[in-house]
């Protein structure tokens, strides 16, 4: 098992990766589809969605529809670049 | 699915990014009910049009058109609901929509003065129709509907250099390759993906 030092521990992780993959090919996407896709419970995606928000990765807007809360997420110039990074550094490795 | 990094392969990562990317690209898009909708009214319309008009002495075949009322209906009411509970957006799917919006219009205009065009729209139509088909293919990466945007177009040649009876048999055959084969093939496909993806 090769170390990844080089890779961002942020997007190192299996439902973060998931999160930034899935917001790569979207506009947004609401926490309800994120978290049927990536089949994560919603307390586990709640903490990892704010932790991509903290860095500034994605942004999340709060609202309602109807009377139900709605958070839509969306990935930043920031976290467009981080997750470039990551997959180059990531062919960089398997290509060693 | 876990949050669990310390054993996440390089291999494995590419796999996650794989997976998730083919959401937004192949799975959300299943537009194969408009196609398959308006695949058999738009059949069975230029079918029913070419009967009429040369086997029998009705005086209005077109009447057979209303038929697209209820189901422009269905369409409303399914895009109305499917948007209601759609959670995510797409810009291919904004242009997929903004194309289908801008051939309705194309469409309205070639019907509102069909005399203008000496009653010949069906190869006007069958162009605009072809063009709408290739952009979707194009956007959702799916071949048989850009083959199929490309046989709407062979069918307009085809219908203009026949006599004009034969523009309704071109009609029908239009669409049997251009939205029904390829609306056949979509709705197999998302059937495919979706499965496999809750496999995963």
């Amino acid at each position: 098992m090769p170390e990844f030092k080089d890779l961002d521990p942020l997007l190192h992780s299996q439902l973060r990766l998931a999160i930034m993959s899935l917001l790569i090919g979207v506009e947004s996407a609401e926490f309800v589809f994120i978290k049927e896709q990536t089949g994560a419970t919603a307390g586990n995606l709640s903490v990892q969605i704010d932790k991509l928000s903290q860095a500034g990765y994605i942004s999340v807007e709060k609202s309602f529809r109807g009377k139900k809360p709605l958070t839509t997420c969306k990935i930043t110039s920031k976290g467009l670049k981080a997750f470039e990074d990551y997959v180059r550094n990531l062919q960089h490795y398997i290509g060693k | 699915m876990e949050n669990e990094s310390k054993n996440l392969s390089a291999e494995e990562s590419l796999k996650i990014i794989h997976e998730m990317i083919d959401v937004a690209k192949f799975g959300l898009h299943d537009n194969s009910f408009y196609f398959l909708l308006w695949g058999w009214v738009v059949f069975l319309a230029n079918i029913g049009h070419y009967y009429l008009m040369v086997f029998t002495q009705y005086p209005a075949p077109q009447a057979v058109w209303l038929i697209a009322l209820p189901a422009s209906l269905i369409s409303v009411i399914y895009g109305y609901r499917n948007r209601k509970s759609s959670s995510v957006k797409t810009y291919t799917g904004s242009i997929i929509d903004y194309t289908w919006l801008a051939f309705l219009i194309c469409l309205i205009i070639i019907i509102v003065f069909s005399s203008r065009f000496s009653y010949n729209i069906n190869p006007v139509i069958m162009l605009v129709t072809g063009m709408a088909t290739f952009i979707t293919g194009i956007g959702i990466r799916f071949k048989p509907l850009i083959i199929g945007g490309i046989l709407f177009w062979a069918c307009s040649i085809i219908s203009l250099i026949l006599p004009f009876e034969y523009q309704y048999i071109m009609g029908a055959i239009s669409v049997i390759v251009g939205y029904l084969i390829p609306g056949y093939m979509l709705r197999n496909r998302s059937k495919q993906l979706k499965t496999r993806h809750q496999n995963a």
